[in-house]
């Protein structure tokens, strides 16, 4: 089986360049940033909580969508190839399963400036999608004309009968979820972004949670993002076309897929006179995204563009360039009092191991586990020479201590083998045999999210269920009597989650600053530096910090469906979350002058003398009913209630209000009547 | 009289020059994400232009073009800045006899990463994304230009307080002291300064766009700009310098010079050729430089011209404007918005717009009503003798045709301004209520090149921002001064009026020009000068114009009347941008 591993990992060392392919992060790199339509923001890969047959691949496009951002609002550009990309075999090169998405947008009615309006709709959004099964070397179309819905504006143009009077904009939803000929279901739309983090805190300089006195906030709360969701079969995706219920166990090493998704334009871009652009040449990638964050917080920004223009298949051959990154990332610099940690005060409780297990230092620049590189100690465990382990991947060189645990959680998975077991059962040796916990091992050293299909799902209503995903299921494995009595292979809550895929819940943001902190190695046993080798506690303060460690927003500012497509429906853009209210109160509109006011039993009438007022002013009104509440106003030109003449309620009769108006700026007032409160009739008052 | 009639012959001889002229400028020129193409590239996206003469420094005129509409105060970890490979430009017309730009002001900008190595924006006082700029200035219609600023500085992102002020950031202890040290003063005097701001703009962006919801009829209207920041290019500019006979404020013969108008507008143009690089990320542009994006004045490419042909009005100039009439002409003579102010067509469905509603027998007579003739029944007729709408003056323009029938207010507000003669004065002391008889004057900013354009009479006193009278209303408070204020309507002299110098008088940072146009389609500059809302009985010439009809269109608002933040009271004037960790309401 290793050996076969070790292969397949071989090959693709070979054919890593042989393969030009395409591929972010919300505006995470300096050019996509400008390129909003292309800016691939987040890839979700997950077992379908309702239907554990099924695999869920969401790959998000356009950041930062105000719902209220019209009037052209947001749809997936034109001119584009959305792809979303899985491998699931290291033997072959390059994709193995591609789907291809593009879009066509008409104007239905091109006379208005309103997007939708008497049932037409502009910028009106179809797509194509094709798949590609033989490494994109052929593409078969298997949706034609697939709907995107219109972006839910508001309740005039969704339901109103003068714009596309639907009862509800799920139903929108729901009528355009397509199934393609080859059964996989898709939805293409606008849906709430389902990422959450605080933006503003965690870019001023890693200050998460907050630690300058202001209150932490979800920076994508109440935004919209341009959703691509498919459910895919799971033997569509195994690499021998296996159902699930062929799997050997949990962790079956057959049931690994690699999932990305980018965003690719034609070389050539001209825009022409009269206001239109052309596109040709050939299709370069702009934007790609696997594991969250890698291109927003790990690669520095003079590195970005490249990144997004490469493709998780050439990472290999360009590891000189991006490998440090992952070996001495510049987040463990903030996590480190011998480095930066002192300047980023809201990362104290994350402090990287030094001297773990009073032998081994993590700290940037330091060797980790290097040291231990040939020892016999390491046969049998992946670090072992090749071809029986990996160590010129894990391994690689002196002052690279990630190279253990960054790089290969985000390039290469990690196997079900020694050292990558929960330290439950080791007693006290890291290199022993532990508790199984995870096995996403796919190492074609591209930047990917790795899902081992195989693992159930965790009930999203299940007491246990966690966002902090595999983070959580090595704590349950470590500390639940349920889980950590001995070194079987058992379905722990949340094995399911992020790094093993994405659920939608998954608190990334968290996890991945744990576990630049070090937590994964502390999880096998490599423990934090106030643990004394040979103590019976490893679950020590400095653990217990790390684990507490949260970046004070952990979840999405709203629900998630409980199916396909499980993103939830998009904000409407009259929603009362966006935007800043207004106090404002309509005046009441008058009937035409002359044209007879209140003459059908009035509930009240009343005049105002003398015009023009000097220094007092006299209403005069009559009430028609018992018990009327009565308001009058006054209002000047502008709209704006200046004073208030009266606010009582008052029995049937007639009635008299003196007034002084010496203080009153020379100008036109209104008096206004409200019966009841609800706005009746008014007046002007001219005072010189 | 001898003032009048020197300007109809002044008149006259700029409407020769100008129809020779007109197709011959070549040059370039938003709103927020209001267009097709332009939507999808921010960067190049002008959302604003505001022209208005200084509050505190009354030689000076300002002149701002905001670019990049909704940028989040929090978003990392690339906070928005100028884009390089764009060319973006306020253009200043003074003269109609001079064909294009009389003044061309041009910014480009340049970014540096001072630490590569990090992917926060600041760290260690170094700057990732630092912008500096470039601003070259023609004033031969952009045959040649002179730089006049080298390496102006852009201001950060105001990410928060440990990127701006602290000992790991750039330890400056007020963000303003930033913007203060970026002012740059041009080698030929203007103040310059480019940065991020507060948005000013205010809309109602989730009701309007919801099918014309504002005010909204069912919830509290919204402020959908509310703690966004914007990308501003701000200039302070003596009078004199953008006056066509270099004069200086002093030197205007009245309030209402007809020699200091100007007509402002902005835009972006990019290279027409963007090659990605197949390899290694980055990209080539070159080839000729296309114009991507225009504004002169607020909404026009918004909520006048129809989706099918936004692109084209941001990829074409003011100067063309004439020339293609035929395309965008009936925009303005019949705007879609009056359709749902008219009960005979869609007025019904738009409930919010219901206190809106246009002439259609103004004085028994006059039927402003898209499809309708408006004026167009006294084309050539003695009534119209000496008028602007007279052919010989500006009739041709003005009463192009029947059908057209916001030829006479709409199509001028945004394509020419008006000149101080009826029938543009106000109605105080018309005789016998005629529209077309002498008014009293409240405007002249007649610049008649037929472009869209913000169109400024610099010779208007500014009213202080804190004069009891000062209103969001701008021109549209002016006149309900002058019509009812008694301080203003005794008589037909020429006199300052507050508000004079407010929108669509150029344009202030303060001016609520959403409501404004509204009511202008809403026919109220119709009901100033004279033509009166449908309820007035002119039968009776004792009974006040001042009908429930007029009194519910000067009511009408969208619920949105101010900016969600002050202003600053000295140049930039535009506030500063919204802190990226002080974010709430959004």
């Amino acid at each position: 089986m290793k050996k076969q591993i070790y292969a397949a990992f071989l090959m693709a060392l070979m054919i890593v360049n042989s393969f030009p392919l395409f591929a972010s992060s919300h505006r995470e790199a300096p050019l996509i940033a400008d390129d909003p339509l292309a800016d691939n923001t987040d890839v979700y890969a997950f077992r379908s909580p309702s239907n554990p047959d099924k695999i869920i691949l969401i790959a998000n496009y356009i950041p930062f969508q105000l719902p209220q951002g019209g009037p052209n609002f947001y749809s997936f550009g034109e001119n584009v190839r959305y792809e979303i990309h899985v491998d699931n075999n290291v033997a072959t090169p390059g994709d193995d399963v591609t789907y291809r998405f593009t879009f066509h947008k008409t104007n239905e009615d091109p006379t208005t400036f309103f997007n939708i309006r008497l049932g037409k709709q502009n910028l009106k959004t179809t797509y194509t999608l094709e798949r590609s099964m033989d490494g994109g070397a052929s593409f078969q179309t298997i949706i034609t004309n697939g709907q995107v819905p219109p972006p839910n504006i508001g309740p005039r143009s969704i339901s109103g009968p003068v714009g596309l009077n639907t009862p509800d904009y799920n139903t929108l939803i729901n009528k355009s979820i397509a199934t393609s000929t080859t059964g996989e279901r898709v939805f293409c739309g606008t849906a709430d972004d389902p990422f959450f983090v605080d933006l503003g805190g965690i870019f001023d300089l890693g200050d998460a949670p907050r630690t300058t006195g202001t209150p932490q906030i979800d920076g994508l709360k109440v935004k919209n993002v341009s959703t691509i969701a498919l459910e895919v079969d799971i033997s569509t995706l195994q690499k021998d076309k296996m159902p699930v219920s062929a799997a050997t166990s949990i962790l079956d090493p057959n049931y690994v897929i690699g999932v990305w998704a980018s965003a690719s334009r034609q070389k050539i871009r001209t825009l022409n006179t009269g206001g239109s652009e052309s596109y040709n040449g050939e299709w370069v990638q702009v934007s790609r995204l696997g594991m969250p964050l890698t291109n927003e917080a790990v690669i520095p920004v003079g590195k970005k563009d490249l990144w997004n223009s490469s493709t998780p298949y050439q990472d290999l051959a360009n590891l000189a360039t991006f490998g440090n990154y992952f070996y001495n990332p510049e987040l463990a610099l903030y996590m480190d009092d011998s480095q930066f940690g002192g300047a980023v005060p809201a990362l104290k409780p994350l402090r990287i191991q030094s001297s773990s297990l009073q032998s081994f230092d993590f700290r940037n620049g330091k060797d980790g586990l290097f040291p231990l590189r040939g020892n016999p100690a390491l046969i049998g465990t992946a670090l072992a020479e090749a071809p029986l382990g990996y160590a010129p991947l894990l391994l690689p060189a002196a002052a690279s201590p990630r190279s253990v645990d960054l790089w290969p959680i985000f390039h290469t998975g990690v196997p079900n083998l020694r050292p990558y077991q929960l330290a439950t059962g080791k007693a006290g040796n890291p290199l022993a045999s532990g508790k199984p916990f995870i096995n996403n091992f796919l190492p074609n050293g591209g930047d990917m999210l790795r899902l081992n299909m195989a693992v159930p799902t965790t009930s999203r209503t299940d007491a246990k269920f966690s966002n902090e995903g595999l983070v959580q299921a090595a704590v349950l494995g470590l500390l639940d009597p349920a889980y950590n009595t001995n070194t079987s292979l058992q379905f722990i809550p949340n094995m399911d989650g992020f790094p093993n895929g994405r659920r939608l819940e998954d608190d990334v943001t968290r996890i991945e600053l744990q576990a630049v902190s070090g937590v994964v190695l502390a999880a096998i046993g490599l423990w934090y530096d106030d643990y004394v080798a040979g103590s019976p506690n490893p679950v020590t303060p400095k653990l217990l910090a790390v684990l507490g460690y949260s970046t004070g927003v952990n979840n999405n500012d709203t629900t998630f469906k409980t199916s396909f497509p499980f993103v939830q429906a998009p904000w409407p853009g009259n929603t009362d979350r966006a935007g800043l209210e207004t106090n404002y109160t309509q005046s009441a509109i008058l009937a035409p002058s002359g044209s007879g006011l209140g003459i059908s039993a009035p509930d009240l009438f009343f005049e105002s003398y003398p015009i023009p007022a000097r220094d007092h002013n006299t209403i005069k009104y009559r009430v028609q009913g018992n018990n009327t509440d009565v308001k009058l106003y006054l209002f000047d030109e502008a709209g704006h209630k200046v004073k208030v003449l009266l606010d009582a309620v008052k029995d049937a009769g007639i009635y008299n209000i003196n007034w002084n108006t010496s203080d009153l700026q020379a100008g036109v007032y209104f008096i206004k009547a409200f019966v009841n409160n609800r706005p009746y009739t008014g007046v002007k008052l001219v005072k010189l | 009289m001898t003032q009048m009639i020197t300007n109809k012959k002044l008149l006259q001889w700029i409407a020769v020059i100008f129809t020779c002229f007109i197709i011959t400028g070549v040059l370039m020129s938003s709103s927020h994400r209001e267009a097709p193409l332009i939507s999808n590239d921010p960067l190049a996206d002008n959302t604003d232009v505001y022209a208005f003469r200084s509050p505190d420094n009354p030689d000076k005129i300002n002149i701002i073009a905001d670019y990049i509409p909704f940028e989040l105060p929090q978003g990392g970890p690339n906070f928005n800045t100028f884009g390089e490979n764009i060319r973006y430009e306020i253009h200043i017309d003074n003269n109609v006899a001079t064909p294009g730009d009389d003044i061309t002001y041009r910014f480009t900008f340049t970014r540096t990463n001072q630490d590569p190595t990090t992917f926060f924006n600041i760290r260690l006082g170094k700057r990732n994304l630092y912008t500096t700029y470039t601003c070259e200035r023609s004033t031969d219609g952009g045959n040649t230009f002179t730089p006049i600023v080298t390496n102006g500085v852009v201001p950060p992102a105001n990410i928060g307080p440990r990127s701006i002020s602290s000992p790991v950031g750039l330890n400056i202890a007020d963000y303003n002291d930033l913007i203060t040290s970026s002012i740059a003063t041009a080698s030929t005097g203007e103040k310059v300064f480019c940065g991020p701001a507060d948005d000013p703009f205010f809309v109602d962006l989730g009701g309007i766009f919801d099918l014309g919801d504002a005010p909204r009829q069912t919830m509290k209207s919204r402020d959908g700009l509310a703690r966004y920041n914007t990308h501003a290019i701000c200039m302070q500019i003596d009078i004199a310098t953008l006056q066509k006979d270099k004069k200086p404020v002093s030197q205007a013969a009245n309030i209402l010079d007809p020699n200091y108008v100007i007509g402002v507008w902005a835009s972006a143009s990019r290279l027409s050729t963007k090659t990605l690089n197949t390899s290694g990320g980055g990209l080539v542009e070159s080839g000729n430089w296309v114009q991507v994006s225009r504004l002169g004045m607020p909404l026009t490419n918004e909520a006048v011209i129809p989706v099918g042909k936004k692109d084209q009005w941001n990829f074409s100039t003011p100067y063309q404007d004439l020339n293609n009439i035929s395309i965008f002409g009936n925009y303005f003579y019949n705007p879609e918005l009056a359709l749902y102010m008219d009960d005979s067509k869609f007025g019904g469905a738009v409930p919010a717009f219901k206190g809106l509603r246009i002439q259609t027998h103004s004085l028994q007579a006059f039927d402003f009503r898209n499809g309708a003739n408006g004026l167009y029944s006294l084309k050539g007729s003695d009534a119209v003798k000496g008028t602007a709408l007279d052919d010989a003056i500006a009739g041709k323009l003005l009463l192009p045709g029947p059908g057209m029938p916001r030829s006479v207010d709409l199509w001028p507000i945004f394509h020419t301004g008006v000149p101080n003669i009826a029938p543009y004065q106000l109605a105080v002391g018309k005789e016998g209520g005629s529209p077309l008889k002498p008014g009293k004057p409240f405007i002249n900013n007649f610049l008649p090149n037929g472009g869209d354009m913000l169109r400024l009479n610099m010779a208007v006193p500014p009213t202080p921002r804190n004069d009891p009278k000062f209103s969001s209303l701008g021109l549209v408070q002016a006149a309900v001064l002058g019509l009812t204020d008694p301080a203003y309507n005794k008589d037909k002299s020429i006199q300052f009026i507050p508000n004079m110098d407010g929108f669509p008088n150029g344009r202030r940072l303060e001016d609520d020009v959403t409501r404004i146009e509204l009511q202008a389609v809403g026919g109220v500059v119709l009901a100033a000068i004279g033509l009166w809302y449908d309820d007035f009985n002119p039968t009776d010439f004792k009974s006040s114009p001042v009908t429930n009809q007029l009194i519910n269109v000067l009511q009408y608002s969208t619920g949105v009347e101010k900016n969600d933040t002050t202003f600053k009271t000295s140049f930039p004037y535009v506030q500063t941008p919204w802190r990226g960790t002080n974010i709430v309401n959004q």
